[in-house]
């Protein structure tokens, strides 16, 4: 009772713990990953045997929606839906003669890179034939041979969904979320 | 001789700075932890496009088209050559050597390996007792290079859908990160 005892503040030994984290820490540098991936899901364009049975004269015709990728510019062509894509009326084109493009470059001519094409008016454009044909959910791309493969994605994405026209739930409004390439001229 | 002076009253490390740091180094690295089926190597041959898409990569045969090379699950399978780019004089594109395609568009070498790994996929959901979640399901990823020119990608399609491949996952970089 009479013994005084010593009070002692000793330094917290943070060795064990330091060794624990210079072992995490290039675990997890291993493990972190910089850039997040993702995936475009796509088929090959099915073709199945030709329907036997007449078309139903009441019935609207499939759409049938096809995104033309081309230097000039981009090229919509649908059934039924040259109204929205020709307002001013279809052009009447000379034998052989390339159809002007609905979406042209933004630089007028060929188009140079993929900021050149006008990828916000093309969503515009196919927001107008979704209107039109609300249960529509397939759309075509066609490019050209020598289109590069990264404008083929940025197609697929303005044509997938409309990031400027969000609905009350916040996500973006769909378009044709179903892409199918096809292989267009040899 | 004189006994050089020691220097005598010097404490333990002081490491409460180091852990600091530490301790941020840690938190930082734990939420970019990510534990996904794909990853991607980064090399100057293979710059994957940017895109808006939120799926999530998942296991399939990898196919990938770099400037110079496809390589299917880590195997180099077709060397490329490259070809003047008509729209651009004085720059030259990816291109596919003329003995490697035939019939138009089919890459023969591709096709063969394609082929075997559709076969050993198909015999592993065999041996799996028809299993749902083991068995060939057609899919395969796609890691194409952004200046891939749409005539070659094509023809890997071409390739891919003979050797009973049909349901692409092309893998692109998730913008807004």
């Amino acid at each position: 009772m009479g013994e005084r005892r010593k009070i002692e503040n000793p330094d917290l030994d943070l060795t064990p713990i330091m060794n624990l984290v210079t072992i995490l820490i290039p675990t997890l540098l291993m493990a972190a990953q910089f850039v997040h991936l993702a995936v475009i899901d796509s088929t090959l364009p099915a073709i199945g045997p030709p329907s036997t049975e007449p078309p139903d004269p009441n019935e609207t015709p499939p759409l049938n929606l096809q995104l033309f990728l081309t230097d000039g510019g981009l090229r919509l062509m649908g059934t039924g839906a040259d109204e929205i894509l020709f307002p001013d009326g279809k052009p009447t084109l000379a034998d052989g003669e390339a159809p002007p493009p609905t979406v042209p470059c933004k630089s007028g001519a060929a188009c140079t890179g993929v900021e050149d094409y006008d990828w916000k008016a093309l969503t515009q454009k196919l927001g107008l034939i979704k209107d039109r044909f609300p249960k529509e959910q397939n759309v075509i791309v066609v490019p050209d041979n020598n289109i590069r493969y990264e404008l083929i994605v940025a197609a697929m994405d303005a044509a997938r969904q409309d990031s400027e026209n969000k609905g009350e739930d916040g996500k973006s409004r769909e378009l044709f979320p179903f892409v199918v390439i096809a292989g267009g001229t040899l | 001789m004189k006994k050089p002076r020691r220097a005598t009253g010097a404490g333990p490390l002081n490491i409460n700075s180091m852990m600091d740091m530490m301790t941020i180094i840690l938190v930082f690295l734990l939420k970019s932890y990510s534990a996904e089926d794909v990853s991607v190597a980064p090399s100057d041959n293979l710059s994957l496009p940017f895109s808006t898409a939120e799926k999530a990569p998942e296991l399939a045969v990898n196919l990938v088209v770099e400037k110079g090379v496809i390589i299917v699950d880590g195997k180099p399978v077709l060397q490329l050559t490259t070809k003047d780019d008509p729209s651009k004089p004085g720059q030259t594109l990816p291109a596919l050597p003329d003995e490697a395609v035939t019939g138009g568009q089919l890459i023969s070498a591709l096709f063969d390996v394609l082929q075997q790994k559709a076969a050993d996929s198909k015999a592993l959901g065999e041996r799996a007792g028809g299993n749902a979640d083991m068995g060939f399901k057609g899919r395969i990823l796609l890691q194409v290079d952004r200046d891939m020119p749409f005539n070659v990608v094509r023809s890997v399609m071409y390739t891919a859908g003979q050797a009973q491949f049909g349901e692409f996952k092309f893998v692109v970089v998730k913008l807004g990160d």
